[in-house]
C-alpha cells in the first residue's frame, strides 16, 4: 500500500522543485485557491444625458485617447492636448519618412516606402490575456495576427561559451533538458533520490523524465530529434545530432534568464500584434473619436481649483486655456514638475520617488531576408552583448526585403551608454555585434534608425520603476485623484511597459469620475 | 449610424462653446517657448525654472552672457564632450547644444531674457553659518548676493538649484568640468574649489548660497 502524501507535503516538494508559481497552479488544480474572476474589464461610463460634464485629457498616450473614446459616447465634453507632433505616445510604428524626434537627435525613418517595412518601436507583443486592450482591438475594428515571440530555430549566443559560436535554440534547449533529466533519472534510480515518493510515484516520475527529456527506455539520453537533425530525415535516414558537452551548456548565459523568457506570464505563446503596425491600435481611437485631439501642444500650466482645472498649453506659439471639470493626465510623471501646477508638495514627491526607466530598439532595413534561409521565420536570437535580442519580423514572410531588430536593449547601463552615442555610431556597432551571430550581417543592412526611449522629446524615459519602498509608500497617493486632477497611463499601475498597464489605468480613472459625477447628481436630486 | 451623427454634433457644438469661453478669459502670461526651441522647456521646464527629475537646472536667473558661453562650450567640447564618460549628466545636455546654429542660440539668449527669474526650491540643509566663512572667498568673483559678475566671468548662483551646484563644485573638483584644455574659465573654477577640503564643505556652501538673494 503505497503512503499517502498529503496535497500540503506535495505542494512544498512542487514548491522547491519548481519554484511559487509551480506551486500556484498546482494549488488551482488541487481546488486549494478559487480561480479568479475577472471583474468586468471594460469601463462602463453612465450616459450624462442632459447634463454637461468637460474633461481636458493631457497626453495622447493610449490610456489617455481611451478615456476620451469612453467619456465621449457618454455625453462628456473632451479635449485632448498633446506635445508632439504625433498621435499614440510610445505606440509607435516606424515606416518611410516617419521622423523620429529624440533629443539632439533628430533621425529620420528610410525604410523603403512599403507596406511590410515597418517595426514597432514600441509595443510590439500582445499577450492573450490582456483583456482590455483585445477588447478595444476587436471593437475599434483592428485586425490582429499572431506574432512569434519564440522561435526554437533561432540563434542563442554567448560569446565565452562554444568558442562564440552561435547554437540553435531548439538544439540547445533539447541537450539541456536531456542531460538534466537523465541526471535525475540515474539519481532515483540509484534510490539515493530523497523523494517522497512510493514506488509507483516513483515510476511515474521516471516516464515523466523520459518524456521531457527525451531518453531511453534505460533512462540515458542519447540525443534527440528535438535538437534538429544533423542530416537527412526525408529521403534517407536522419541523423541526430550528437549532443553537445553538458559542462559548455552550463558555461553558456542561455539558461539564466532567456531560455525560460517565452514562459514569462506576458511572453508565452501565442501572441499577437496588429496587422500592418501596432500603431493600427491607435489609428483604431482616433477613428473612431469625435472629440478634438490637439497636437503640437505642449501643456504649460496644470492648476487646481475649486472644482475644476485650469490648463494651459501652447499651440501654434499662442497659450490657451482650457477650464475642465475634470483633468486626465498621463504626461510622463517625471516631466511634469516642468510644467507650472500648485499640486501639493506631497503629491509631487511622490512622482519624483519613481526612476523613468531606459529602453531601447534599433530597426534594421535588410536587403533580404537571409535569416528564412536558416528556417528562421520570427522569433530571437539572444546574445550576450550589448544589443542582446535580434528580431526576424513574422509578417512579409518571403518578401524580397524585411525589418528587423538589430537590438533590443534592456540593461541600464548600455541603455545609458548608447544614449550618448550617435545614431550612426549606433547602427555601426549594432550591426558588428550582429555580425557574431549572423557573419556577412552589415552587408544586408540597408538603412536603420534607432530608438532611445529616455531620449525621445517628451518622453525622457520609458516603463516607470518603482521601487518596493516607492511602491508602499506612494502608489496609491499617485492613484488618488489630487482635487479634479487624475494621474494615469501604464506609470500609475502595476504593469509599467504593457499598454494594458495603461488601459487598465484609465478604466480607473474612469470608474472614479463616473461614481463621482453620479454621487454629484444624486446629490443635486436630493437638494431640489 | 444616425446615433453616432448626432452624438457627434452635439460633442462638436459643446466643443465650440468650449473653445469660445476659453478664449474670453484672460490667458495668463506664460512666456513659451519659440518654435525650435520646445525641446529646450521639456528638461529645463516651461519658463526655464528647471526640473530635478531629469537634472536640468534652473536657467531663469542666469544671465545670458553666461548661457551663451556655456552653450558654445558644449558645442566646442570643453563641456562635456561627445565621447568623455566623466560627466554624464553634462553629456544629456551636450548634443541639445551640439544641435544649435548661432541662429538658433541668439533665439535661445532671447527667449532667456523674457522668462521671468524665479528661484529654485531649496533642498539642501547644510550649516549656513560654516557655509558662510567658506563663500568670502567666493564672493570675491560671484559678488556678496551670488549675484554674479560679468567682468569676471563668474555666473549667478543665487536661486540656482542647489543640487546642480552641488553637482558642478564636485565635477570641478573631480576634473569632469573645467579641465579640458582650453577652458579658461572652468580652470579658474577648478583651483577656486580646492579649498572646499571637507566632505561636507560643498553641503555648507551651497545651503549658505540657498539663502543668498541679489
Ligand atoms: C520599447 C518599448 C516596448 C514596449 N513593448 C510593449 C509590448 O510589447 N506590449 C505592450 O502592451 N506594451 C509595450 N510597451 C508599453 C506601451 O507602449 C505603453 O504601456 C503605453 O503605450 C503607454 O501609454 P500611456 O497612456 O501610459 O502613455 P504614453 O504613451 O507614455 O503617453 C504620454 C503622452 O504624453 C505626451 N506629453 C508629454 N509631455 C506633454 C506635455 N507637456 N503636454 C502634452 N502632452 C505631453 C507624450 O507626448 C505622450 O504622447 C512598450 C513600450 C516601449 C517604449
Ligand atoms: C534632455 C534634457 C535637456 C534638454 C532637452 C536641454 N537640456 Fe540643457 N541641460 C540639461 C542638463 C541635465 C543640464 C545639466 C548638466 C550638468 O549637470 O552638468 C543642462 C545644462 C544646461 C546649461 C548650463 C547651465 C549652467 O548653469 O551652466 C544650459 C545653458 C542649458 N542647459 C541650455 C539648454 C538649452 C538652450 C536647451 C535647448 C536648446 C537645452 N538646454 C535643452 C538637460 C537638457
Ligand atoms: C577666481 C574667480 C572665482 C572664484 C574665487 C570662484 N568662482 Fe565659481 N566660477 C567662476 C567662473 C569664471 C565660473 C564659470 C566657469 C565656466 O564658464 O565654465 C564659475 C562657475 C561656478 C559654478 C558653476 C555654475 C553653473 O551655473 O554651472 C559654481 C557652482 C561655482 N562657480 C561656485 C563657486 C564657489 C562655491 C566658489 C567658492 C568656493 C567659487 N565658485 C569661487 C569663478 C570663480
Amino acid at each position: 500500500m503505497p503512503r499517502a502524501y498529503s496535497r500540503r507535503e506535495f505542494l512544498n516538494w512542487i514548491g522547491a522543485a519548481g519554484g511559487s508559481s509551480a506551486v500556484y497552479q498546482a494549488s488551482i488544480g488541487l481546488g486549494l485557491i478559487p480561480a479568479v474572476t475577472l471583474a468586468a474589464p471594460m469601463a462602463s461610463v453612465t450616459e450624462l444625458g442632459s447634463l454637461r460634464r468637460s474633461v481636458v485629457v493631457l497626453g495622447a498616450g493610449l490610456s489617455g485617447l481611451a478615456c476620451a473614446y469612453e467619456l465621449e459616447r457618454a455625453g462628456y465634453t473632451c479635449t485632448v492636448i498633446e506635445a508632439s507632433h504625433r498621435i499614440g505616445g510610445r505606440n509607435m510604428t516606424l515606416r518611410s519618412g516617419d521622423i523620429v524626434d529624440e533629443m539632439g537627435h533628430r533621425q529620420v525613418c528610410e525604410f523603403d516606402d512599403h507596406p511590410n517595412l515597418y517595426f514597432n518601436a514600441g509595443p510590439a507583443r500582445i499577450p492573450a490575456h490582456h483583456k482590455i486592450l483585445l477588447h478595444y482591438c476587436k471593437t475599434l475594428d483592428v485586425p490582429l495576427e499572431v506574432f512569434v515571440n519564440e522561435n526554437r530555430h533561432a540563434w542563442v549566443h554567448d560569446s565565452n561559451a562554444f568558442d562564440g559560436q552561435p547554437l540553435r535554440m531548439r538544439a540547445y534547449i533539447a541537450d539541456a533538458r536531456g542531460f538534466m533529466t537523465e541526471l535525475m533519472a540515474k539519481a532515483i534510480n540509484q534510490r539515493d533520490f530523497d523523494a517522497p515518493f512510493t514506488d509507483q510515484d516513483a515510476e511515474r516520475f521516471f516516464q515523466f523524465l523520459r518524456a521531457y527529456g527525451d531518453l531511453d527506455e534505460k533512462g540515458i539520453y542519447q540525443g534527440s530529434s528535438r535538437a534538429g537533425y544533423q542530416s537527412g530525415g526525408m529521403l534517407v535516414p536522419a541523423v541526430h545530432k550528437t549532443p553537445f558537452d553538458f559542462r559548455k551548456i552550463l558555461n553558456h548565459d542561455f539558461w539564466r534568464i532567456k531560455m525560460h523568457w517565452a514562459e514569462g506570464e506576458d511572453q508565452a505563446s501565442p501572441m499577437m500584434q496588429a496587422v500592418g503596425g501596432n500603431d493600427n491600435i491607435v489609428r483604431g481611437f482616433t477613428k473612431n473619436l469625435k472629440s478634438p485631439v490637439i497636437t503640437n501642444a505642449p501643456v504649460q500650466s496644470i492648476m487646481l481649483r475649486d472644482k475644476a482645472v485650469d490648463v494651459i498649453y501652447n499651440h501654434q506659439g499662442i497659450n490657451k486655456r482650457i477650464n475642465a471639470d475634470y483633468c486626465l493626465n498621463c504626461i510622463p510623471k517625471h516631466l511634469i514638475p516642468g510644467i507650472h501646477n500648485n499640486f501639493p508638495a506631497d503629491y509631487l514627491e511622490a512622482m519624483a520617488s519613481v526612476k523613468r526607466g531606459k529602453l531601447m530598439k534599433i530597426g534594421l532595413q535588410m536587403s533580404e531576408r537571409f535569416w528564412e534561409k536558416q528556417n528562421i521565420y520570427g522569433g530571437i536570437s539572444w546574445t550576450d552583448q550589448k544589443i542582446e535580442q535580434i528580431w526576424y519580423p513574422t509578417h512579409g514572410i518571403h518578401d524580397a526585403k524585411g525589418v528587423m531588430l538589430g537590438a533590443y536593449i534592456f540593461n541600464d547601463g548600455t541603455n545609458a551608454e548608447y544614449a550618448r552615442l550617435t545614431p550612426v555610431e549606433r547602427l555601426a556597432t549594432a550591426i558588428e555585434q550582429g555580425s557574431k551571430i549572423h557573419a556577412g550581417y552589415g552587408k544586408y543592412v540597408e538603412t536603420g534608425v534607432s530608438v532611445a526611449w529616455h531620449r525621445m522629446n517628451y518622453m525622457m524615459g520609458c516603463t516607470a520603476q518603482w521601487s518596493e519602498e516607492a511602491r508602499q509608500r506612494w502608489f496609491e497617493r499617485l492613484q488618488r485623484p489630487e482635487g479634479r486632477h487624475y494621474l494615469m497611463g501604464d506609470q500609475i499601475s502595476f504593469h509599467a511597459g504593457w499598454q494594458e498597464g495603461a488601459l487598465s489605468s484609465a478604466h480607473y480613472v474612469l470608474d472614479d469620475v463616473n461614481q463621482r459625477v453620479q454621487a454629484e447628481l444624486k446629490g443635486n436630486a436630493t437638494n431640489a | 449610424m444616425q446615433r453616432t451623427h448626432r452624438r457627434a454634433s452635439t460633442c462638436w457644438l459643446a466643443y465650440l462653446s468650449a473653445i469660445l469661453s476659453s478664449t474670453a478669459s484672460a490667458v495668463p502670461e506664460i512666456v513659451a517657448a519659440p518654435e525650435g526651441l520646445r525641446q529646450c522647456v521639456v528638461c529645463h521646464g516651461v519658463e526655464l525654472t528647471g526640473n530635478r527629475s531629469v537634472d536640468a537646472p534652473n536657467l531663469s536667473v542666469l544671465s545670458t552672457w553666461y548661457i551663451e558661453r556655456q552653450l558654445l562650450n558644449y558645442k566646442r567640447g570643453l563641456r562635456a564632450p561627445h565621447g568623455s564618460t566623466d560627466d554624464l549628466i553634462g553629456r544629456e545636455m551636450q548634443p541639445m547644444a551640439a544641435a544649435l546654429d548661432d541662429e538658433s542660440i541668439v533665439s535661445v539668449l532671447a527667449f532667456a531674457e523674457r522668462v521671468p527669474e524665479r528661484a529654485a526650491l531649496v533642498t539642501m540643509m547644510g550649516d549656513v553659518a560654516r557655509g558662510a566663512k567658506l563663500y568670502t572667498s567666493c564672493a570675491a568673483c560671484h559678488g556678496v548676493n551670488g549675484e554674479g559678475n560679468q567682468s569676471l566671468s563668474a555666473p549667478r548662483l543665487s536661486g540656482q538649484s542647489d543640487w546642480y551646484l552641488a553637482r558642478q563644485l564636485e565635477n570641478y573638483q573631480t576634473g569632469a568640468r573645467g579641465a579640458e584644455p582650453g577652458d579658461i574659465w572652468g580652470a579658474q573654477m577648478r583651483a577656486s574649489v580646492a579649498m572646499l577640503s571637507d566632505e561636507d564643505d560643498i553641503d555648507h556652501v551651497v545651503s549658505y548660497i540657498n539663502s543668498l538673494s541679489p
